[in-house]
Order: structure tokens, then C-alpha cells, then sequence
């Protein structure tokens, strides 16, 4: 579901430091229940990334560096980010030093949550599970825990500063976070860090902005979501609900709409083949109740545990996927009720996907002209800068992939070109979105593969959206030079991953 | 040469939108040069410890003071800032000073004055050429061309020969001569208007500031004029001078009284290397033809020209597969074929279609008509005010003033040729500002929104924006591109706000539709 633009602008400031730089003198804590650091566990991850546009490649590994949270069922909870792509993980107790290698047991990037398991499950012996906080308040204390080098538990006192629905790292999924204020040291592997309440899981720390000293936590109900769907037999993830939505505060606006009720939210948008399309839901309805809770004219109801906060918290976290949420909705001057059945969003149907993770992305090379599949993290290969910097042609197809038609297919561009006597003259093509290969119209990989097994008259003839227009290539000289080019070039022998 | 129709035609020619930080030649002050040089131009009191040598080019030579409004498209309804710059100048025939357009762009007022002549003279402008940035002046006052003598033109200089660059760059007040040598003859981005390509003569010798419009000269006639050069920072030595074939164009185009401009093929080409491509497309020969990428829609060759055509000659010069053709002794870029023609003239051209030769005659009746993408001169902005909302067609101009960063309208001002948004919007009407008031408290979201209907009207053109506004309704419901929720105005509250919106920000005019 998108959601109105939330005000997040916090930055992972806690990448793996160098030692013990940290020498200020601890506040006292108040007399809460010591949480001993027999609850939580070092977790270092080794991650390799993907090269996204020559993606027979990695990149350089690097490890991250954090504190995982010890649950039940001998578990260790983490964030997503901090095991994304990983090649191996590390568990190290605080005070033994012992360790033991671990698996992933579960995943979503959307809520940015991970279970690890220890691969010796006699490691987690005598260490004591933390159980989920519920009901935290505005103004409520917390703890963030870190570990001082000598494995003591260093305790940051803070306060709930705000809870809020707000875009999660990955994805930008809005889910429920809490905002924390803390004076937090930098201290190493603190890429995540468990923060509890009187002893409580209340969250695991995401994102640290050094100067407003504020800490977003992936909250507590949406790991208790995550693990209620662990337990199910389908993981079935975070539910979207698939309409987008505007704000109804001007009074002009209500008044055109014929808008007497006091809240209420004007749909902007619906998601083909989403929840609410399925459940009839159309632009320019207004969304009044979900779920029998009355919306404010700016999407928020109020929640009987946590006040005002965006109406998507019931559909994504309160709620699970195959539930239905009757909406409310307000149309030409009648009022409708509408069951929306939950689902989790088929990321197979995503034309340009924010994240790939934990998968070798997906190309062609075809007599030296490599194709891929666009997704944001090809993008981002342009630097911070990628939404100015990369072809902008693709940069839109990605901003704008709600708006092409449903079968539009995946988006497949010619990325670059690896230089062969069968390329000359070509040199310079680069990021341009293929229509055909061979005639045959290309919205995958798969089908592009497909069409280089028939060439037309001889030729490999690819059809580009934009100048050129057309390229060709000699279907026989690529064929018979193809063990030279991946000589050349050290590529895989497949010359594709699909 | 439209830089649309440049974009990757040339081999080694990457589609790059941005140009090289070119600086236009421009002393004084002025949008193109920023503070830098305004400095050196308190007027001069150094006294003549110099006597210049009686040359008699100095018979020639005029200095240009310009004092120009730049349009400011943030408040469109104000007349502009006032600022003064100059430049340099020369005598040809028939009573004509021959200059830069960028020198006497937006000029309100204009002054020449000659050396050895203490009496600056008022002048006006008799042609302006924005696409490839020539001006011709005169000036009323009998008796000011008397004693002066009218240059004439040659040839394009041959590579390592000298020339001399006459002119009144910054560094003193005099008449200033540099010297150097032709580095190489090129077609290359003319960067007053930003869109356009044509011949250019790149030389060594310094062009600084105030030497715009003057003239280069060797065996005393004119072989160009001075024009642009790099910033010191990007790159030493490299100054740029229009050529004579642009010159003569532009005093040829001018003949009837009016300028017409330069015509254009608008399509792109593409080098043909590729033995297999060439295979494929029929090609017999090694070396010749290349190949049609795109043809724009509304130019001269939309459905003569088919994208996938191979162009074998022009004006029966055969192409080579580097887009290049024999001409003056020379390899020049196919394309000055055309850059020679005019408005009414036709181009004929050899093609290959499925592998079949085809002869066609491309007139050439209009020309280039996307004028979108390059600087605009002379032009008032053009605006819609309504309850505060600031309405305002986008072209280069405006997105130089604002530099928006809305996804959506980037795409439509880049695409607006390639992807023929110009088809259902030939104009991108946005709006642009929101002069606060309680009767648009809710709009602020909506800056930089493709405006896409008023009260059912879709909107193609600014002007449909005021004729939605003028009709009587209770609602004004203003969609924008992209969906979102509307803008809903009451006539009410607009009437309200009217009076009290116009004085508090000072908005002179509700409305602009001329250029």
C-alpha cells in the first residue's frame, strides 16, 4: 500500500566502528530489571552484494556487526539489513567469546526482521529468552543495550519519544515504529541493537541519527506479527491493501465531495489486482471507518494501545493475509460497506522491484550485450545521487511502474556491452529498453532467452524502445565466438542466470 | 542542427543531455556569466597612455553597451531586473554592425560607440538570431557610419593558420588584439540557445569576456566571430568562433527582411560499422549509408522518412557510415547539407527501405518546431493566476529558473519530443507556485503538478487554463497528471481572496498568455 509521504530522514549511523572509543561514564539506570547479557548474543554477518549490472559478479564482502535478541523457541531475532545477502553468520556470546555458526530461519524485508538459529543447538544452553513488550507508551523509558568490548551489557537510557507509522529501510513499507530518544555511543557491532522495557523486547534498533540523538525501532507488534506468522504453516508475510490515498483536510475538497462526515481519506489510487480493487474499492472513494475504527480526515484512527496512528497498521500488522477488514467507504453520496480480504503483495508481479536480496540477479548475454531485468537496486548502482545520475529513462519506468499496463512484463534493457569484432559499431549503446528480439515482444528474461533461440534470416535482430531503433547480430559469428567471449571476458559458461 | 536530432547520431557521440559548461562570451554582468567578470567593467579611466597604431581596422570595430531586462519566470507578472553588459562589434555593408545575439539579448536599450570616437550612439536591432546566435544592429543617427569601413568575409581558415581577435574584452577599456591559431573545425553546441549544433572554428587564441561579436580576421577579412569559450577550469586555450558558412547563412536568411531560421531533417541517424547490420539491412558496399533511429512527428521528414531507413546520400553526396559526407574538400558531418538550406528550399535524399533504393525530396517548409528544450530571449513569461495558484507552461526557460526536481515533469520536459508527449500536451502547463492564502491552504502539495483538467476541460495549453478559469462555475476542480486528490476552489473564496492576494504579493497581472 502506499502510503502519504511519511517524515523519516534518519540514517544508519551505527556501521561496524573501530573498538572501544567510548569512555563516558555511564548514567545511573533507574532500578528496573536488570537485563542481563545473558539475553542477548553478538551476531556477525559476512554479506556479499550482488553486482547488479554485471551480475555473474559479487562485490566485495563486508561484515556487519550487531546484537541479536535471544527469543523463544531458541531463536535469535535481528534485523533483516543486517544479514541481507550474507554468506555466513557468526553467534558469539558476550562474555565467553564462544561462538557458533548460524542459519536464517526466517526472513521479510519488508519488516525488516530475521530469526537465526545456532547451527549447535546446545549453544543457546543456560541463556534466557526475552518475551515481547506490549502496550508501551509515549513517554515511556527504554533501554537500548550494546555491549562494551569486554562483553559487559552497556544500558542507554531513553525515552518513547513517538509511535508512528513510518517507511521501513528496504521496502519503504509504512509499519508501526517506535522513535526513541537516546544518547547512543558509538560503539562496534551495533548495526542492531535489542532495546527492552522493564526487561521486555520492545523493539530492535533499525536506524540512529547521530545529531537528533533519535532511534527508530522496528516495534514490538510488528515482531509479534512476524512470529505469529513464523508459526503459521504458509508464511504469509505483511498484508498491503493496495489503494494509495490523500488527505481530506480542505474544507473546499469536503465541500465538492459532499463530504458531511468529519474524517475521512479520498482514494488516489488502487493497485491492479490488489485487496482493494478485488474488494471494489475505486479512485475518488472515501475511506470513512476500517474495521469499525473511524478515520481522521487524515488516515489515522485511534488505537485503544497506541493513540493516533495511521489506518494501515490494521491492515498490515493488526491483521494477517486471508483476513477480511470490512472498509467503509463514502461514494457519490452513499455510504458502502466493502470486505477487503488481506494479501500479501506476489513480489513475482512487481514490475521493478525495490529490493533484491539474497538472490543472484537475473541476465542474458547475448554476443556481448548484457540484459537485465530492472529493478531499484540496478539503479542505485549510480550512487546516492542514482534518481539524477542513472538513465533516466529506466529511473522512470521505475518511479512510474504502477501507472504501465498490467501485463506490461518485466522492464528488459540492454545494460552495456562487452566489446567483440561481432559488436563493432555498437559501442555506445547502452541502457535501452528492448520491445523485441526476433519479432517476438520481450517482458522477461525468460522470454528473451527464448527468442535468441530463433533467429530471423540469420541475424539476432533486437528491437530497442528508442534510438537506434534496431541492432543487429550475426546469430552464427556470436554462436561460434561465444566460447572466446567468455574466455575474454571471464564469464560464466551458461552466459545467463535466470 | 537541433541537439533532439544530434542526440547519439554521431559515432563517439553518447546521448548526453547536459553540454559541457560552456561559458558564452559575455562581459558585464548577465544570467550566462554570474558575478565574476562584473567587476572589470566600471567604466574605463585609465587614460590613454597607449596610442593605438592607426590599423584600419580600428574603422571598423564598434563596442556594444547593452542594458537588458532578464524575465524573472519566479514572479512572472514583474518586468524583470535590469542589468547592463557589453560587448564588441563590426562594421559590414549596407550601414550594418554585425554582433553575438547574446550580446544585445533582452536588451531595453542599446549603445554603440567607436574607437577614437567619444560619443556612444543609440542602437537598435535589425535581426536577431537566437539558434545560432548572430545579431545585425544599425544605428539612426546620420553621420555614424561615415569614415567606418564594412569588413568583408572569407573562407574558413586553414588548421594551424593564424588569426587575430579584435574585440573589447574585459582588462581594460581599448580595443584588445590576441592572436592565435585554428585547432580544429568541428560541429559543435552553439550555447545561447542550448539546442542547437552548427560549424564552429575552435582557435587558440584567448577569448575572454567582452570579446563576443567581435570579429576574428586574417589577410584582413573576416573569417568569424568570436562567441564562447570554456571556463578556465574546464579547459585552457579553447575559444570558439562562428565560421563564415554560418555567417553568410544568416546575412542570406535575412535578405527578405525576416529571419527564418535554420531548418532541420528532425530524425536521428546512427553510424552503420556493423557488418552484420549491414548485412541484414542490404548494404552491398563496406562503408556507406546510416541508419534512421527515430523520425519526430510534426518535422519535416515525419512520413517521408521511416525510422529503419538507410540513408545512402544527400543532395546526391554519398553518406559514409560514419554520418559523414565529401563537401568543400573536406569530411563534414552529413548534416550540414542542411544547415546551408532555407526555409522553402528541399533536400533530396537517397534511401534504403527493405533493402530497396528509394529517392524522396524532403521539403524543408518549417522549421525545427520544438523550441521546448532551448533558451528563449525576447519572450515574456507567460502565467495564469487564479486563488493564488500560479499556472505556468514549461520550457527551458522556467525549469532554468525553478530547477525542479518533480519526477513526473523532469520526464515530460526530456521525453516531450522522443515519446511525442507534445501530441497530447503541446503545452506542459504546471503549477508552479502558490502564493499562501487560506484560499489555497491545502494546494502546497501540488507544486510542480502537470495540470491535466479544470472542471472537465483538459488542459493542452496555458490558454485553455484561462478559459476554464473564466467560465462562471461554483467549483474549480483542478486535476493534475498522475491522479492525486483535486484542487477544489469555491468562486467564492477566489472572488474573495482576489483583491487581497494582488496587493499583499504585489501581483501586477493576473494573467499573461503572449510570449
Amino acid at each position: 500500500m502506499t502510503m502519504r509521504p511519511l517524515l523519516l530522514a534518519l540514517t544508519l549511523a551505527f556501521v561496524a566502528n573501530a573498538h572501544g572509543a567510548s569512555t563516558l561514564i555511564r548514567p545511573k539506570l533507574p532500578p528496573a530489571v536488570e537485563t542481563g547479557n545473558n539475553s542477548v548474543l553478538r551476531v556477525n554477518s559476512t554479506n556479499q552484494a550482488y553486482d547488479f549490472l554485471r551480475p555473474w559478479m559479487k562485490k566485495a564482502p563486508f561484515s556487519r556487526r550487531g546484537l541479536g535478541a535471544l527469543i523463544g523457541g531458541g531463536r535469535i531475532l535481528v534485523t533483516a539489513e543486517l544479514i541481507a545477502n550474507n554468506t555466513f553468520i557468526e553467534l558469539e556470546k558476550a562474555t565467553t567469546a564462544e561462538k557458533s555458526s548460524a542459519i536464517v530461519e526466517r526472513v521479510d524485508y519488508d519488516a525488516n526482521l530475521a530469526i537465526l538459529r545456532p547451527v549447535d543447538p546446545a549453544f543457546l544452553a543456560g541463556m534466557k529468552p526475552l518475551e515481547l513488550d506490549k502496550g508501551v507508551r509515549v513517554g515511556d523509558r527504554a533501554t537500548v543495550l550494546q555491549l562494551e568490548p569486554n562483553g559487559e551489557i552497556a544500558q542507554t537510557p531513553g525515552t518513547v519519544t513517538s509511535i508512528t507509522v513510518g517507511g521501513y529501510p528496504l521496502d519503504g513499507m509504512g509499519l508501526l515504529l517506535f522513535r526513541i530518544g537516546a544518547p547512543m555511543q558509538q560503539r562496534d557491532g551495533s548495526f542492531t541493537l535489542p532495546a527492552v522495557r522493564d526487561g521486555l523486547l520492545l523493539g530492535l534498533l533499525m536506524r540512529y541519527d547521530s545529531r537528533s540523538q533519535t532511534a527508530d525501532l522496528v516495534s514490538s507488534p510488528v515482531i509479534k506479527h512476524f512470529l505469529q506468522e513464523t508459526s503459521r504453516p504458509i508464511y504469509g508475510g505483511f498484508a498491503r491493501a493496495g489503494l494509495s490515498f490523500s488527505v481530506t483536510r480542505d474544507p473546499q475538497l469536503r465541500r465538492y465531495i459532499g463530504l458531511i462526515e468529519p474524517g475521512g481519506v479520498y482514494v488516489t489510487d488502487i493497485l491492479a489486482a490488489s485487496p482493494a480493487d478485488k474488494a471494489g474499492i475505486r479512485k475518488g472513494d472515501v475511506i470513512l471507518a476500517v474495521n469499525g475504527r473511524t478515520i481522521d480526515q487524515d488516515g489515522n484512527y485511534e488505537d485503544p494501545d497506541f493513540g493516533r496512528i495511521a489506518f494501515s497498521h490494521l491492515t498490515n500488522t493488526v491483521f494477517h493475509p486471508g483476513d477480511t477488514v470490512p472498509f467503509k467507504i463514502f461514494r457519490s453520496g452513499k455510504i458502502l460497506e466493502l470486505p477487503v480480504v488481506l494479501e500479501a503483495r506476489d513480489r513475482s508481479k512487481i514490475i521493478s522491484e525495490s529490493y533484491v536480496v539474497d538472490r543472484a540477479p537475473r541476465f542474458v548475454i547475448l554476443g556481448g550485450f548484457v540484459f537485465l531485468e530492472l529493478s531499484r537496486p540496478c539503479l542505485q548502482e549510480w550512487g546516492a545521487e542514482w534518481v539524477k545520475n542513472a538513465p533516466q529513462r529506466l529511473v522512470f519506468y521505475d518511479a512510474f511502474q504502477h501507472e504501465l499496463p498490467p501485463d506490461r512484463g518485466k522492464i528488459v534493457f540492454l545494460a552495456h556491452l562487452l566489446p567483440t569484432k561481432e559488436t563493432l559499431g555498437y559501442e555506445e549503446l547502452g541502457n535501452m529498453v528492448v520491445a523485441k528480439l526476433n519479432g517476438r515482444p520481450i517482458k522477461s528474461l525468460d522470454d528473451l532467452a527464448e527468442a535468441a533461440k530463433f533467429p530471423v534470416n540469420g541475424f539476432q535482430k533486437i528491437e530497442l524502445e528508442e534510438d537506434p531503433g534496431v541492432v543487429f547480430l550475426d546469430a552464427a559469428k556470436i554462436e561460434a565466438n561465444r566460447d572466446a567471449l567468455i574466455r575474454e571476458y571471464a564469464l560464466p559458461a551458461t552466459l545467463q542466470q535466470l | 542542427m537541433r541537439r533532439a536530432a544530434f542526440r547519439g547520431t554521431k559515432p563517439g557521440c553518447p546521448a548526453i543531455r547536459v553540454f559541457p559548461k560552456i561559458l558564452v562570451v559575455k562581459a558585464g554582468g548577465g544570467p550566462t556569466l554570474g558575478g565574476m567578470f562584473r567587476q572589470a567593467f566600471i567604466a574605463g579611466v585609465l587614460g590613454s597612455f597607449v596610442i593605438l597604431q592607426a590599423s584600419p581596422i580600428v574603422n571598423s570595430l564598434v563596442r556594444i553597451e547593452s542594458t537588458s531586462q532578464e524575465p524573472n519566470y519566479k514572479a512572472p507578472w514583474n518586468s524583470g531586473e535590469v542589468t547592463s553588459a557589453s560587448g564588441s562589434g563590426f562594421v559590414i555593408g549596407g550601414n550594418r554592425i554585425m554582433t553575438n545575439a547574446h550580446v544585445v539579448s533582452n536588451a531595453r536599450f542599446l549603445t554603440v560607440s567607436k574607437e577614437g570616437d567619444p560619443k556612444p550612439y543609440p542602437a537598435r536591432v535589425l535581426h536577431l538570431a537566437h539558434d545560432c546566435d548572430l545579431a545585425l544592429l544599425t544605428v539612426e543617427e546620420p553621420g555614424f557610419f561615415r569614415g567606418t569601413v564594412a569588413l568583408g568575409f572569407g573562407g574558413i581558415p586553414a588548421i594551424e593558420s593564424s588569426v587575430s581577435v579584435y574585440g573589447y574584452p574585459i582588462g581594460g577599456t581599448r580595443l584588445s588584439v590576441t592572436r592565435g591559431i585554428v585547432s580544429r573545425v568541428d560541429f559543435q553546441p552553439y550555447s545561447h540557445s542550448g539546442m542547437d549544433s552548427h560549424l564552429t572554428v575552435q582557435i587558440d587564441a584567448a577569448i575572454n569576456p567582452g570579446n563576443s561579436g567581435g570579429p576574428v580576421l586574417q589577410d584582413g577579412k573576416v573569417v568569424g566571430i568570436a562567441f564562447q569559450g570554456y571556463n578556465g577550469e574546464v579547459a585552457q586555450n579553447i575559444g570558439y568562433m562562428i565560421p563564415t558558412p554560418v555567417l553568410r547563412r544568416f546575412l542570406k536568411d535575412v535578405e527578405d527582411g525576416h529571419y527564418d531560421g535554420y531548418v532541420d531533417l528532425a530524425l536521428t541517424y546512427r553510424n552503420l560499422f556493423n557488418p552484420a547490420a549491414r548485412r541484414a539491412l542490404g548494404l552491398r558496399d563496406a562503408d556507406h549509408g546510416v541508419l534512421v533511429g527515430s523520425v519526430f512527428g510534426g518535422g519535416t521528414s515525419d512520413g517521408l522518412v521511416h525510422p529503419g531507413d538507410v540513408l545512402m546520400a544527400i543532395d546526391g553526396l554519398p553518406i559514409a557510415s560514419d554520418a559523414t559526407i565529401p563537401m568543400d574538400g573536406d569530411s563534414m558531418a552529413l548534416s550540414e547539407v542542411v544547415e546551408r538550406k532555407f526555409k522553402g528550399d528541399k533536400v533530396k535524399l537517397d534511401l534504403l527501405r527493405d533493402g530497396k533504393p528509394l529517392q524522396i525530396t524532403v521539403p524543408l517548409n518549417e522549421p525545427w518546431p520544438f523550441t521546448l528544450h532551448s533558451n528563449a530571449y525576447n519572450e515574456k513569461p507567460r502565467f495564469v493566476v487564479f486563488g493564488g495558484l500560479v499556472f505556468q507552461p514549461v520550457d527551458q526557460n522556467f525549469m532554468s529558473a525553478y530547477e525542479p526536481d518533480d519526477l513526473r515533469l523532469r520526464y515530460m520536459f526530456d521525453f516531450f519530443v522522443e515519446d511525442k508527449i507534445f501530441r497530447v500536451r503541446p503545452e506542459i502547463v504546471v503549477l508552479s507556485g502558490i502564493l499562501a492564502d487560506p484560499v489555497n491552504a491545502y494546494a502546497s502539495e501540488f507544486r510542480f503538478s502537470i495540470v491535466d483538467e479544470i472542471n472537465g476541460n483538459k488542459i493542452r495549453r496555458l490558454a485553455d487554463v484561462a478559459k476554464a478559469f473564466a467560465e462562471p462555475a461554483a467549483y474549480y476542480v483542478v486535476k493534475m497528471a498522475g491522479g492525486g486528490r483535486p484542487i477544489v476552489l469555491e468562486r467564492k473564496a477566489v472572488e474573495e481572496a482576489r483583491a487581497r492576494i494582488a496587493s499583499r504579493y504585489r501581483v501586477t497581472r493576473e494573467q499573461n498568455l503572449e510570449k
